[in-house]
């Protein structure tokens, strides 16, 4: 009885701080996840399944960070970086953020807009309804019930590990390329540079450290209760990246392989679906991307207003008054609005902008890292909780690799024009 | 006497006695031991390390700090305890706004400048938390100074003066050392102190409640949500958790021991007077969600024969909460309930009045099983201000107020 007791006491600690990982994990497969990965697979075929394992260590070890900074100093990332750092530091990095996320809102609506045009929705209906209906959520503060709706709804993406079984692919090929990289003359090609940052942009993003250090925080999680915390974090990150990896393969033996490698719209990446569903491929995707885009849109500017104000010190939360909170919800409504304007803007390549808005990403993502590093090395915030060894040398080698390949395409832009 | 802030003085080029400049402005300190709000010292970086010069040294702050000694008479900057850097301490940290009642964060420092006798003083005005010192401290060296100054006087202030202001200090020693103390944090009603220490990050909440006397610690315990009421709980050591859990309403603290851990409820169970323990340990007893479970056992009870000088009496010597007084109970010597007669009646009726000519006409009360939607309803039917609530014998056991019921509602919403 005893042991059936702890092992009850056990269980429901790991329910207690469960979540934010899980969550996390769920809006990083997002409207930009979904096409980055659908557009690498069709493309490049196998080329970039070697960055998964890469990228899946690393994700782990960054979100590890943050959930540890969260657990053992019990503030935010943007609250820190204020401490630490200063008003001056803090406020070119929230500019940043600002701009990096907005990019993540335009993708969001890109997606939906995506997902209902395979309804036959246009646009111009889908999106100002759904921004609207995302601000309701969370000003009405009905965020907490509709949560749970959207995360029963993200088991949508195992349709994709299930596609990317029937579809037949060369497991034998597949399973190479994801340890084996390309020859170094794939890197000299721009486009395939920029895919690598797309992938790890959308994979390892900016928004997601400052949401999950934020959610941590919110959820109350101490230094005691870590554990359970770390585990939540970890099982996230594995889930995300092998919904990625199948994804990509799905998209390999689909469209690589019939030579159609350029995804311009929706109805595209959802002939990946094809295998499995058939023609009611478009159905299965559109919803998953519906919600997956509708889950991210009503996370993503809302995280961006709390991340903002808390680093500035201006008052936040869904719990304040529009009078009480201003630039909150000022920068929470901006956000929305703008985003689902940019949308619709007649003629817009909405796959072309969603992928450009992953790789910003990816070059804003070292940044982050930085400061991250450094914080989570001081001793006096962090006592016994800094970073090990490994978790240095890991995170210090992203940071170094991400910043090369960023300069390598920013180099052979520039070239390029000139050339 | 003219202001000016921090971000204004640091970095600012120090001369000294000679006119020759040695270095620059890098922290401005306060010594709260012997003045609280007077600056005491600058640090200077000069080439030849960190060096303090106290500000009876300086003559002048004008576009540049003129010191009347010679760079060799300034000491190393060593350790410095007892010093408040307003740079390092104070800059970006979160302070509490007592006037405010919330947590902010502090953009900048505003002083007032004065010259006596040919010495510069400057004394702490406030703390700057809007736009003026963010904006201040973002275009600093990017735009001409007489231009930025220009600028921010456009900017509307928001100023908490220097009284308002209560510092978080987690290092216990250190909050010993630089007088830091929270007595006018303690004057705020219980909800509004609990409003701030949700705000805080855990180790600060605990450094904060660390400093509270019982009483009021008790006070804002109650207030507070259960997680943070349960982890604040679980950081005290239990000889101190047994003294504020002694505070507070029995059946409050009943409802935070029975979030506990049971090894952890026995400790502070074991630390408690024998009174308070027996009260908390019967609530325990009772099912959260039942009439038991959120009465509370703090109440007037008064023989049927009792008039109304007998309860005024009893009130004068009552030791628990005013909203307790606001019905006295009769009961006969068996403890079975036999009235209720509301404090309104008790002041209006001539003093020596027998109480049980005052009493409430039906007498509503419910047994100790009801469940939360029965007496819910009975508050609304009735419009009550307090139910008994009685065992299977109709002794009378304890009593719901109306902020057990509202706070059972408001947990539903």
């Amino acid at each position: 009885m005893k042991f059936l007791r702890r092992w009850k006491i056990q269980i429901l600690l790991f329910f207690a701080v469960v979540g934010p990982g899980i969550i996390t994990a769920n809006v990083d497969n997002d409207a930009g996840g979904i096409f980055v990965y659908s557009a690498a697979g069709a493309q490049f075929g196998h080329m970039l399944l070697w960055t998964m394992i890469p990228i899946t260590i690393a994700l782990i070890v960054v979100q590890e960070m943050c959930a540890r900074m969260g657990a053992a100093t019990g503030k935010g990332l943007s609250d820190l970086i204020r401490e630490e750092f200063g008003l001056r530091i803090t406020f070119l990095m929230m500019l940043g953020i600002l701009i990096t996320n907005f990019g993540n809102v335009i993708a969001e609506f890109a997606g939906i807009a995506g997902s209902m045009e395979l309804f036959g929705v246009s646009k111009y209906y889908s999106v100002p309804i759904c921004a609207v209906i995302v601000w309701l959520i969370i000003v009405k503060g009905q965020y907490k019930s509709v949560e749970k709706v959207f995360l029963a709804a993200s088991f949508f993406y195992i349709t994709y590990i299930v596609a990317g079984v029937i579809a037949k692919p060369a497991w034998i090929e597949a399973l190479t390329a994801t340890i084996k990289p390309p020859q170094l003359a794939a890197f000299k090609q721009d486009s395939y540079l920029y895919m690598v940052i797309g992938v790890v942009g959308t994979t390892i993003a900016p928004w997601m450290q400052f949401y999950l250090q934020s959610s941590i925080v919110e959820k109350g999680v101490t230094r005691r209760q870590y554990k359970a915390s770390k585990l939540d974090v970890v099982v996230g990150c594995i889930f995300t990246d092998v919904v990625a990896w199948f994804i990509i393969v799905a998209c390999a033996a689909t469209l690589y392989v019939h030579g159609h490698s350029e995804i311009r719209d929706a109805a595209d990446a959802a002939q990946a679906l094809r295998p499995l569903a058939g023609d009611y491929a478009y159905i299965l995707f559109s919803l998953g991307l519906f919600n997956a885009s509708l889950f991210a849109a009503s996370i993503l500017p809302l995280s961006t207003a709390y991340t903002v104000c808390e680093g500035l010190g201006l008052e936040s939360g869904v719990g304040k008054k529009f009078s009480e909170a201003p630039t909150f919800y000022w920068l929470y409504t901006i956000l929305i609005a703008a985003g689902g304007i940019v949308i619709l803007l007649p003629g817009l390549p909405l796959v072309k902008i969603t992928v450009f808005s992953q790789v910003v990403n990816g070059a804003v993502l070292p940044f982050v890292l930085i400061f991250m590093l450094l914080l989570v090395n001081k001793k006096e915030l962090m006592g016994e909780f800094v970073n090990t060894m490994l978790f240095n040398v890991i995170a210090w080698a992203t940071t170094v690799i991400m910043i090369g390949l960023t300069a390598l395409l920013v180099w052979g832009q520039l070239v390029g024009k000139t050339g | 006497m003219s202001t000016i802030a921090l971000s204004e003085l640091l970095g600012l080029l120090v001369y000294d006695l000679t006119g020759t400049a040695k270095g620059r402005v890098r922290e401005v300190a306060l010594a709260p031991q012997e003045d609280r709000t007077k600056i005491a010292l600058f640090v200077v970086k000069t080439s030849s390390g960190n060096r303090l010069l106290p500000l009876t040294a300086i003559s002048n702050i004008d576009g540049g700090v003129r010191a009347t000694t010679p760079a060799s008479d300034w000491a190393l900057a060593d350790g410095a305890e007892g010093l408040l850097f307003l740079s390092r301490d104070l800059l970006d940290q979160q302070v509490i706004d007592v006037h405010g009642r919330k947590v902010v964060r502090v953009n900048d420092v505003d002083f007032h400048q004065d010259t006596t006798l040919g010495r510069a003083q400057l004394k702490i005005g406030g703390v700057d938390v809007g736009a003026r010192g963010a904006v201040r401290r973002l275009l600093k060296g990017v735009i001409p100074a007489a231009a930025l100054r220009a600028l921010v006087q456009r900017v509307p202030p928001r100023e908490i003066p220097w009284d308002f202001v209560d510092l978080i200090e987690t290092d216990a020693a250190r909050r010993v050392k630089l007088k830091i103390s929270h007595d006018r944090l303690a004057k705020l009603h219980p909800a509004d102190i609990a409003d701030i220490i949700e705000d805080l990050a855990p180790n600060e909440r605990e450094a904060v409640f660390q400093t509270l006397d019982e009483g009021v610690a008790a006070g804002a315990l109650e207030e507070l949500e259960p997680r943070v009421q349960k982890a604040l709980v679980e950081s005290l050591d239990s000889d101190r958790a047994a003294d504020i859990v002694e505070e507070m309403e029995p059946d409050a603290a009943a409802d935070l021991l029975a979030d506990l851990p049971e090894e952890r409820t026995a400790e502070i169970l074991v630390q408690m007077q024998p009174e308070e323990r027996q009260e908390v340990t019967e609530l325990l007893e009772f099912k959260e969600n039942s009439a038991a479970g959120r009465m509370t056992t703090e109440y007037i009870a008064l023989p049927v024969t009792a008039t109304t000088n007998d309860a005024i009496e009893m009130m004068r010597t009552f030791e628990g909460r005013m909203e307790s007084m606001s019905t006295i109970f009769l009961v006969d010597s068996q403890g079975t309930l036999g009235g209720a007669v509301p404090l309104a009646k008790i002041v209006l009726a001539p003093l020596g009045t027998p109480l049980l000519g005052l009493t409430q006409e039906p007498l509503i009360y419910c047994q100790e099983n009801a469940k939360e939607k029965e007496f819910a309803e009975l508050f609304d039917k009735y419009n009550l201000l307090t139910l008994p609530v009685i065992d299977q014998k109709n002794h009378l056991m304890g009593v719901i107020t109306p902020d057990d019921v509202i706070n059972m509602l408001r947990s539903k919403l």
